[in-house]
């Protein structure tokens, strides 16, 4: 079933993305092409291409946050919910689908992004040197961090996107616990967001001062980078694991709420 | 088999409004039952209370025996009063959701049903009128050989031919193991199909009886009776 | 087939009587096989339970047969026909009778009102 959530979810945003998508890789490729012609002569073209292709550059990244509210809200808590919660499907599968899709277009958006960056700027020859600049970079690394190196990289990878989706849900759950109001229902997403918010920089803070607590001799120093990467790699971990459990509690509330208090109009 | 819909003290209140209140009834299978009240009497709470679109203040309402969730979704077939498709797909799409998500349900009785209404499978929902878009979700929800048909004013917003094909199509799909529940406040139109009705008012069961019975014990017709029952 | 299907009386017993006047004039001839009941009731545009009783009904009066494999047929008996047709008709005149007494004609006035009115149907 969930298989089959994520290939509704992603048809019905797929057809907005994917042209958004198209149009700004077509307008880097535009903007390139008139300034590689001659800059001079085609000043006012070049400008206006540029002016569109950062247009909807930024029209594409604000999209990714409506469609990832509009999904929800529209879909679930107004007239679709209807149709899509007399599905003999469990909420909780309706609140992943929707969290995997919504990471998914903000990813593949940045993708995109960098991609139509590149085109614009990239040079001849450009690309040789980024290769040889990143193996380079690669090298060093290793030289200094060693195999943990791939352990850093990977849990700053799996923190980006716990980040992420923890983004995602704090929204998904001020949006549902809005819904338990009959008015207003827009403050009170509005206001619960505040407070969620609020709690979780209350909790951050709390757990931030028991490392003070407990090993009050610890100093951090940034000429000791090698010596500190167990400690780095250890706070890194803290930090995942601190907003995987707010992820949790968003998601637990947000499927609360859907299961046991929903009301649809 | 027990009886297909079960209510018992099922109370519902939102806020200090009470919508549904202690209602007690039993629906046996293979019934074509009318919900009958006036606007704002429960109906429509009940029937969500049914599909878990809302949850019980107190007391309990069993499909089939079992609690209303994923299980009773596979055998229930919900037509809401109002139109819940998503604007942006077209009919086919909208009948492969159906049919990747509803085990019961039968792609070729809706494809034949919207031919015969003329009906354009590739029209997307948007460009539909909303007389139209109705017929596609009474054709979804008929499609499915469900065990029990929640119809919410099914024939509310339609023409009067459309009345009929709907009440045509609601009898050709009778089978003695399942039940059509249809809430309406248009008595006299299907008032030759059914069996038995429940007149609902201000969240109570005000009475239950077959449609025969009432014929038969007070010489009237169920909308007449209905008038009288609910006089303003 | 149109069914006339008042509002204020039982549907099964109108339905009994709209399917016998079928048999007796002969739209459903003797001996012929009848539609199954859902589709009965689809014309009828009534509920299936009802079309049942009023044809479990005529059952038990005997125009009607079950047969266990091959579903309902009309009686082949014309006797038991003729008698219920008899019977109906016995009862609309008694019904007619009334009324006319109440309006306060005699027999014998009414009988002639019949005979010139049957000779006018005639001509």
């Amino acid at each position: 079933m969930l298989s089959k959530l994520l290939k509704y979810e992603l048809k019905a945003t797929g057809r907005i993305f994917l042209p958004l998508f198209l149009a700004l890789l077509m307008f880097a490729g535009i903007t390139r092409l008139i300034y590689s012609i001659g800059p001079e002569k085609w000043d006012a073209p070049a400008s206006i291409s540029m002016a569109i292709y950062i247009i909807i550059m930024v029209g594409m990244f604000v999209m990714t946050f409506i469609m990832m509210i509009q999904r929800f809200y529209k879909n679930l808590l107004s007239d679709e919910g209807y149709l899509m919660l007399t599905l003999p499907v469990k909420p909780w599968k309706h609140i992943l689908s929707k969290l995997l899709v919504s990471m998914l277009w903000m990813v593949t958006s940045g993708i995109a992004a960098l991609i139509s960056i590149l085109i614009i700027t990239l040079e001849k020859g450009d690309i040789t040197k980024i290769v040889v600049g990143l193996l380079t970079v690669y090298d060093q690394v290793y030289e200094q961090l060693g195999a943990s190196m791939y352990l850093l990289s990977v849990e700053i990878i799996i923190g980006v996107l716990i980040s992420l989706a923890s983004g995602i849900l704090i929204l998904y759950a001020s949006i549902a616990l809005g819904h338990l109001f009959s008015k207003h229902r827009m403050l009170a997403s509005f206001g619960a967001f505040i407070a969620l918010s609020t709690l979780s920089q209350i909790l951050f803070t709390l757990i931030g001062l028991i490392p003070e607590a407990y090993f009050p001799d610890i100093h951090i120093s940034s000429n000791d980078f090698i010596g500190m990467q167990h400690l780095i790699q250890w706070v890194i971990a803290g930090g995942i694991i601190f907003t995987g459990l707010l992820s949790a509690a968003y998601f637990a509330i947000t499927n609360f709420i859907l299961s046991k208090r929903l009301n649809l109009e | 088999m027990s009886a297909i819909l079960e209510c018992n003290d099922l109370t519902k209140k939102f806020g200090s409004n009470v919508a549904v209140s202690a209602v007690n009834l039993k629906i046996e299978r293979g019934q074509i039952v009318g919900l009958l009240g006036p606007n704002g009497s429960g109906k429509s709470t009940i029937i969500k209370l049914a599909n878990e679109l809302l949850t019980p203040t107190r007391g309990s309402i069993l499909i089939g025996g079992k609690k209303p969730g994923t299980e009773t979704k596979k055998i229930v077939s919900y037509l809401p009063e109002k139109t819940y498709l998503n604007d942006w797909m077209r009919v086919h799409q909208i009948i492969e959701l159906f049919s990747d998500f509803y085990e019961d349900f039968k792609p070729e009785k809706a494809y034949d049903m919207l031919k015969i209404l003329n009906i354009n499978p590739n029209d997307r929902l948007k460009t539909m009128s909303k007389g139209t878009k109705e017929k596609v979700q009474l054709i979804l929800v008929m499609s499915r050989e469900a065990e029990l048909y929640l119809l919410d004013e099914p024939i509310g917003g339609v023409d009067p031919a459309a009345r009929d094909y709907i009440l045509q199509t609601i009898l050709r799909n009778y089978n003695e193991n399942a039940t059509v529940i249809i809430s309406t406040h248009l008595i006299s139109d299907i008032e030759n199909i059914l069996d038995y009705v429940v007149f609902i008012n201000h969240g109570q069961v005000v009475l239950t009886s077959s449609v025969d019975d009432i014929r038969d014990e007070k010489g009237k017709s169920v909308d007449a009776l209905f008038r009288e029952v609910f006089k303003c | 087939m149109p069914w006339e299907l008042k509002s204020d009386r039982p549907i099964y017993t109108q339905l009994i009587e709209q399917i016998e006047l079928m048999i007796f004039s002969g739209v459903y001839p003797l001996g012929s096989k009848l539609p199954s009941v859902r589709d009965m009731a689809q014309e009828a545009a009534v509920n299936p339970n009802t079309m049942q009783r009023a044809l479990v009904k005529l059952e038990e009066d005997g125009l009607i047969i079950t047969h266990r494999t091959s579903g309902r047929s009309i009686t082949e008996d014309a006797r038991m026909v003729e008698m219920a047709k008899t019977k109906l008709a016995q009862e609309q005149i008694s019904e007619f009778l009334a009324k006319m007494h109440l309006m306060g004609f005699e027999q014998r006035s009414i009988l002639t009102i019949i005979d010139n009115m049957v000779k006018e149907m005639k001509k």
